[in-house]
């Protein structure tokens, strides 16, 4: 085994330390050799210097050699002992290298583990709303009026100011098209029957799921790292009943009400175009905006409504309780949750829309 | 012979910080009453104090986190409650601050928490960055965790994580909350003795704040004790042992009286 000796200079610092890299790298190391740093002549070592060593180290275990420092005295001795560790090899990177099928397969693995979890919340949400309180085994109404206050209530003007400017605007471009026909008067039924079966519903949803949605997450999820999560349970009380039962029960009864109030601001808003801009005389406005208001339509709105609810906060939940790790896991959960949320919400818009077109058609 | 952090020789025993009649209010509430303190380069100085006797404010106040009512705090004979916020941070980059659990960036790994210091203004060769990592992770014994989250470790890692960041720099003055507070006896002298040997080896100055006696009677030089805002005792360990003022030998009696209860509410 070749073995070459480098001698420290008096003081290792940052400068003395670069240039004794340089030195170990132009020397030729054999592989399999030792490199001896002989620090006797060594009176000071700052910890810039250390860092030197740590990197001298680093490369001559990179040349398959093995290193070793010699004749330390005192302090310096002392020192070394301290950053021994930071001498030896360097850790590896733990790095999990899959193929493609093993990464294909722990994707869906990932994802069966996840719908799971889905149903197990599902499952357990629907006994503790609707079975659960009925069975004497209470529900936290004190929460609930709570929820409902944040959920709903603190929500009406920004639902009633989207929906009404959406209403603007759909009137806008739809007068656009027909307008030259003179048929400027049939904006009314259009603004009521899109607003009555699709828009307000979904544009409702959205509003919510941006704030109650990721609020629910957030809250969830931060509860999960802070182990108030774990402290509710050790109290032996169930966290779908405490956590997520009141919740849905509140977006059940205010996600209607703020939809129906969005089916109304729509409407306000695309008369405002219709009565001032097309000039329409607002008696007959209204005499056709009622005339096609049907009881259906409304009804498909709310019932969708409900439906929205019901996911906006299962989705929120679900991903709150999925979190790992400290701030940053509660950041990542919370834009899935709410990325998850619309995406859910256009879903479910999808298939009643398939379902009411072929049970129900809308007629002008 | 010398060894230490930032290259210079150190002169042990002058002043480095000196808090003059400092007073604060958090809104009415008087929490700081006319305390004064010195801190000497090389030292370990321990502020101690029951709970809620304004312990940590007065740590965050001398890093300049907080500003007081009154007083000044001056390092080498520099205010710095008069700074402007520029210079301030300038020399909050002198300073190391290892707080109570960690206080680690989540979004990094253990070692890019350590490097961050030294990338934004450590002035630094880049290839010098990663060997001083290793160096500072490996001094606090966690060179196998560089390259794990922080939510991956235990308390007592954390801690000695925060520590490692917090020397990345090699400030003179380290500051730590809490050392031992919530870690097992082992671990918790571990980090005693890690405190000594930095001190030993790099010349550091350690402003300690704890209610651990075993620690205190450790690594303390001297020790500062705070009741409700008013600083009742300064002096070495062993002349607190042996104080009259009837708050420290209570403290170090381990006795509960009961106002005690009564006053912490």
């Amino acid at each position: 085994m070749t073995e070459t000796r480098i001698a420290c200079p008096d003081k290792l610092n940052q400068d003395t330390g670069r240039s004794l890299l340089d030195e170990v790298r132009s020397g030729t190391i054999a592989q399999g050799g030792v490199v001896v740093l002989d620090l006797s002549p060594t009176e000071s070592v700052d910890s810039r210097g250390g860092a030197w060593l740590v990197e001298i180290a680093d490369y001559v275990h990179s040349q398959k050699s093995e290193f070793r420092v010699e004749g330390q005295q005192g302090l310096v001795a002392e020192f070394i002992d301290l950053i021994q560790p930071g001498l030896a090899e360097r850790p590896e990177r733990a790095q999990v290298k899959m193929g493609f099928f093993e990464g294909v397969g722990d994707e869906a693995l990932g994802f069966i583990g996840e719908l799971r979890q889905a149903r197990r919340l599902l499952v357990e949400a629907i006994y503790w709303t609707l079975l659960g309180p009925f069975q004497g085994r209470g529900f936290r109404w004190a929460n609930w009026t709570d929820e409902v206050y944040e959920m709903g209530v603190k929500a009406i003007r920004i639902t009633f100011m989207m929906n009404f400017l959406l209403g603007l605007i759909i009137s806008m471009l739809s007068a656009a098209q027909i307008e030259p026909f003179g048929l400027g008067i049939y904006v009314a039924d259009l603004l009521v029957i899109a607003f009555a079966r699709e828009l307000a519903a979904v544009m409702t949803a959205v509003v919510v799921s941006a704030r109650t949605g990721a609020a629910i997450a957030a809250e969830l999820a931060t509860m999960q790292v802070q182990e108030e999560i774990d402290a509710l349970r050790s109290m032996g009380l169930n966290v779908s009943q405490f956590l997520v039962a009141p919740k849905i029960l509140a977006l059940v009864v205010c996600m209607p009400c703020l939809t129906a109030l969005g089916m109304i601001a729509g409407i306000l808003g695309g008369s405002i175009w219709g009565i001032f801009v097309l000039d329409i005389t607002p008696d007959v406005w209204f005499h056709e905006t009622l005339q096609s208001a049907h009881v259906k339509d409304v009804v498909q709105g709310l019932l969708k409504a409900v439906f929205f609810a019901v996911t906006i906060v299962l989705v929120g939940c679900h991903n709150g309780f999925r979190v790992r790790g400290g701030s940053r896991g509660v950041g990542l959960m919370t834009t899935r949750a709410v990325v998850a949320d619309i995406f859910c919400i256009i879903v479910i818009d999808m298939i009643f829309a398939l379902v009411f077109y072929y049970l129900m058609p809308a007629k002008l | 012979m010398t060894i230490n952090g930032n290259g210079m020789t150190a002169v042990n025993g002058e002043t480095l910080i000196e808090v003059d009649q400092l007073v604060t209010h958090y809104g009415e509430k008087l929490v700081l009453d006319d305390v004064s303190l010195t801190v000497r380069r090389g030292e370990i100085l321990v502020i101690l104090g029951g709970s809620g006797c304004g312990k940590s404010t007065l740590l965050k106040h001398m890093i300049g986190l907080l500003k007081p009512t009154s007083g000044s705090i001056r390092y080498s004979g520099v205010d710095i409650t008069a700074m402007e916020e520029d210079e301030l941070s300038r020399l909050q980059r002198g300073m190391g601050v290892a707080f109570q659990s960690g206080g680690l960036f989540n979004s990094m790994t253990v070692g890019e928490n350590v490097a961050l210091p030294l990338r934004e203004y450590g002035n630094v060769d880049e290839e010098l960055i990663e060997p001083i990592v290793r160096l500072k992770l490996s001094m606090v014994g966690l060179s196998a965790a560089q390259h794990m989250l922080p939510s991956e470790l235990s308390g007592g890692m954390l801690k000695r994580a925060g520590l490692a960041r917090a020397l990345a720099l090699d400030p003179p003055a380290v500051f730590f909350d809490e050392p031992s507070a919530g870690l097992d006896p082992i671990m918790a002298s571990g980090l005693d003795e890690l405190i000594l040997s930095m001190r030993k080896l790099l010349g550091l100055t350690f402003i300690i704040v704890t209610h651990e006696l075993e620690s205190i009677r450790k690594v303390a030089d001297r020790a500062i004790m705070l009741d409700l805002g008013k600083v009742v005792f300064t002096g070495t360990v062993a002349e607190a042992e042996a104080s009259a003022v009837p708050r420290v030998r209570q403290f170090f009696e381990r006795r509960a009286d009961e106002f005690i209860a009564q006053r912490n509410v």
